[in-house]
This record gives C-alpha cells, sequence and structure tokens, in this order.
C-alpha cells in the first residue's frame, strides 16, 4: 500500500513539474547536429495507409520537427494506398500531417504503385506541380523528384538535361522503386538500373532515397553513391533481409522516417521508429567523384 | 561455277532489299499507330477536355477526372478492341517486345515485371482503371523500345495486355491481348 501511494504521488508531481511538451522533448535522442544555414528534411515512404501506425510516425516526426527544425519532407510514393475519393486524402494524408502542414512544412511527394499519377499530381499539398517528376532546390541541395513507375524516353530525356545544367553540389534523387535493394519481398529492380544508373553515375548524384520494400536498410555506397531504402513509414513487413555484404544496416521490426541534414559536405542522418527508438544514424562525407562531377558542372 | 558465285550475291542482294521493305513497312505502321493516338488525343481534348488543374481540394480534382471520363464514355461509346491496335499494329507490337524480351536486358526486364505487384483483371474498353488497383510499372527498357505517346497517353502493362491508357480521364482506350511473353 505504500508502494502504492509513493508511485501515486511521483506521478502526479512527474506532471506537475514537467509540462507534456516539455517531457515529449526531453526524451528525444537526436543525433543531428542542427548547425545554422544547414538543409534539413523529413524522408518518409510507403505511408499512406490511414492506419493507426501510419499516424504513430507522424506523432513521431511533429516531435522531431519541434527539435531538429525541418521545413521539408520527401515522400518516396505509395502516399495513398487503395481509393483516392477525397476522404482517402484526407485520412491518408492530411489528418495524419495536420500539425506538419499547419506549421508550413512542404511534402514533395513521388508516386509509387499505389498512387495515382494523375490525381495525385495535381494535389497541390503534394508540390509536384501536375507532374510525374520534378526538380527543387533548397540552398545548396537539388532534389530530384522521379517517377519509376513510368520511366519513359521523355522523363530520362528531361533527367539528363535538368542533372547535367544542375550546380548544386549536392544532388539528390528520390523515387519509389530501388536500384539496390536486400529485402526479400521485392528485391532490386534491375531493369530500373539499366537505364537509370549512367545517369546517376555520370552526372554526380550522391544520394538516391527510395521505398517499396516495407523496412529500412542502408547499403553500402556504390559507385560512390549512397542508397536508403525507406518503405516502412505506413506498411511493414517483417521479413528477412537476404545476407549480404552490401547492407550497412537494416531494420524490420517497426515502421520508420528518417531526418536528414545537409551541412557543407557532409549529411546526417537518423532514423527513428514509431516507438521513438533511433534505430540507424551517421554522418557521410560527399564523395570525391560527386565532388568532381559538381565542379566541373560549374 | 558462275552461278555459284551469282547465288550469294542474289542472296544478299534479296535479304537486303527485304530488310529494307520490313524497315519501311514498320516506319509506315509506327507512323500509323502515331497518328492514331495523336487523333484520339486531339479530339478527346478538342471536344470533351483537357486535364484538371492542379487545386488544394481534392474534391475539385477527382470530380474534374471523373466528369471527364463520363464525357469520354459517352462519346466513345461504340469504340471496340483493335480500334488504335489495328492487327497491322498490334503484329509490330508483338515483334517489338518479343524483340526486347528476347534481348539485352531481358533478363532483367523479366525479373523487374516479376517484382513489380503484377495485377490481372479482365479488361473492358472505355473502363476506368480502377483507383485501388496497384499500377504495375512498366519496364524502361520496354518503353524505349516502343513508340513514344504524346502527353495524356501511356502504355500500362496488366497481366500480359499491353493497355493504352488516357491518364488525364484515367480511361482504357485500347489493349493488345496476350501482347507480353507468358511469365510463368
Amino acid at each position: 500500500m505504500t508502494v502504492r501511494c509513493t508511485s501515486f504521488w511521483f506521478i502526479i508531481c512527474a506532471f506537475a513539474i514537467c509540462p507534456a511538451g516539455v517531457n515529449a522533448q526531453a526524451k528525444l535522442d537526436v543525433r543531428l547536429p542542427v548547425k545554422d544555414k544547414s538543409v534539413r528534411f523529413a524522408v518518409i515512404g510507403d505511408s499512406g495507409t490511414g492506419e493507426k501506425d501510419q499516424y504513430q510516425i507522424a506523432k513521431e516526426m511533429e516531435a522531431y520537427r519541434g527539435a531538429v527544425n525541418f521545413d521539408f519532407v520527401i515522400t518516396l510514393g505509395d502516399n495513398i494506398y487503395g481509393g483516392h475519393e477525397p476522404r482517402d486524402f484526407a485520412q491518408k494524408f492530411e489528418i495524419p500531417y495536420k500539425p506538419l502542414l499547419a506549421a508550413g512544412v512542404k511534402f514533395y511527394a513521388s508516386l509509387g504503385n499505389h498512387d495515382d499519377p494523375k490525381l495525385e499530381p495535381l494535389y497541390k499539398p503534394f508540390n509536384m506541380n501536375g507532374e510525374r517528376y520534378y526538380t527543387f532546390k533548397k540552398d545548396f541541395a537539388q532534389f530530384f523528384a522521379l517517377d519509376s513507375n513510368y520511366m519513359d524516353a521523355p522523363q530520362l530525356s528531361w533527367l539528363e538535361q535538368t542533372l547535367r545544367s544542375s550546380k548544386a553540389p549536392w544532388k539528390i534523387c528520390f523515387f519509389h522503386h530501388p536500384l539496390y535493394n536486400e529485402g526479400k519481398m521485392h528485391g532490386p529492380d534491375l531493369d530500373l538500373r539499366n537505364q537509370l544508373l549512367p545517369l546517376l553515375k555520370a552526372y554526380g548524384v550522391n544520394v538516391v532515397f527510395s521505398g517499396h520494400e516495407h523496412a529500412y536498410e542502408r547499403l553500402k555506397p556504390v559507385n560512390n553513391i549512397y542508397y536508403f531504402v525507406q518503405g516502412d513509414s505506413g506498411k511493414l513487413a517483417r521479413h528477412d533481409f537476404h545476407q549480404s555484404h552490401e547492407l550497412a544496416a537494416s531494420y524490420d521490426r517497426a515502421r520508420t522516417f528518417m531526418v536528414v541534414e545537409i551541412a557543407g559536405d557532409t549529411l546526417y542522418f537518423q532514423t527513428i521508429s514509431e516507438n521513438g527508438e533511433t534505430v540507424d544514424s551517421g554522418a557521410l562525407p560527399r564523395a570525391a567523384a560527386a565532388v568532381k562531377a559538381a565542379s566541373s558542372a560549374q | 561455277m558462275r552461278y555459284l558465285i551469282s547465288a550469294p550475291v542474289l542472296l544478299a542482294a534479296l535479304t537486303g532489299f527485304t530488310q529494307t521493305s520490313a524497315g519501311s513497312n514498320d516506319a509506315r505502321v509506327v507512323a500509323e499507330f502515331e497518328q492514331r493516338a495523336k487523333q484520339y488525343l486531339d479530339w478527346r481534348e478538342n471536344t470533351l477536355g483537357k486535364a484538371p488543374s492542379p487545386a488544394n481540394s481534392p474534391e475539385k480534382i477527382v470530380a474534374a477526372r471523373r466528369e471527364l471520363a463520363r464525357k469520354v464514355r459517352v462519346a466513345r461509346a461504340g469504340a471496340n478492341q483493335g480500334e488504335v491496335f489495328t492487327p497491322d499494329i498490334a503484329g509490330y507490337f508483338h515483334h517489338e517486345i518479343v524483340a526486347t524480351f528476347n534481348g539485352r536486358y531481358g533478363k532483367q526486364i523479366r525479373s523487374s515485371l516479376r517484382h513489380s505487384e503484377p495485377t490481372e483483371m479482365q479488361l473492358q474498353i472505355n473502363q476506368s482503371y480502377p483507383e485501388k488497383v496497384a499500377l504495375q510499372s512498366t519496364p524502361p527498357t520496354l518503353l524505349l523500345n516502343l513508340p513514344e505517346l504524346p502527353k495524356g497517353l501511356e502504355y500500362r502493362i496488366l497481366g500480359r495486355e499491353l493497355v493504352l491508357r488516357d491518364t488525364d480521364a484515367n480511361i482504357v482506350v485500347d489493349y493488345i491481348p496476350n501482347a507480353l511473353p507468358d511469365m510463368k
């Protein structure tokens, strides 16, 4: 009985001393340096289920936005699973991310195989300007959102021209289907790799983010390009990865999202689970080959 | 001996002639297909309307596309399979697809298709592609070997069928049955 009372009063005191917001901030394990004038963003993939797990990830994202102050999110496709009625846009996007949207955080979407390639580009909160593929700049980083469902000649030609003319020190591509992937469910898209990789290599792309596989993977750099697979911000497949030396880190026990910071020649990343646990983090230098490509473009 | 020497020369000449003839025939078929695709799109855009504009409201975008689809269905009520993909054109596509699958990247194309969440459903001309069904990705190498389409139309793979889809209206304009090799 005494123990019960003590515990009860301890909890009451804890609530009285620490307001909820401070409590939430205090438990965060922020591993980004949060430097002045850095580019900070979050990454989600395969998120649009409308189920409670997506909402849980969204809550964690909101908590980290408070600490890291990222001002945009890139999505790796499958933004809206299932139907595309107006209520689906609400349940699978507008409601879960309402606090982020209200805070002015912009979402830049790419298309997955469960997305509607016409409706979603027209939906202004996805910032696609009616296009399946597009580019945008944030200070010294340029982002290239691609439609890997339909990599046709006009898109490849657009990508080549846009990459060639880019003077950005950091070139970041994001699209749904991974070029490298050690997950057992889907694996890499080999034909996409045939067509896309020569351009990424030739024009000094630094980082590629993809989804599709419902797990988290960080691969060892290939041709000086860093590859992340992040297809578990809503869907999760608890499955095994192939035993592979290509994997630098992997996680499939809970849903995740990433926060990323680019400062100078370093990209810092942190991958956080729906339980608030940091499952991967680190700092990646801009590879020498990409530095050379960026200098020759200038 | 004179005939023995001449035979290969004659054969080469004939082969060259056949190839040139096949090449010009292919060019004619491709030109015809491109014209039919353009005609459809011009007709739809000029008569029924263009793609909806970007909007904040999903209600507005969804309603605009459904209305466009309804108009297409009414205006093309009598359309049949094979009107764009005529037998000549379908034959050309079959040939190109087989050549692509047997080509340098055939193995990777098959691998990509197996991993692209293949779906199967009964196709009908003028039907809307179901919004709940995932759109199977189309291997890039295959796309690069097919005639380029104007913006507003796209190819889609559905099982073994090659679909010509009006993206603005989300309508199946035409399709080629069993266009792709059996993957099973």
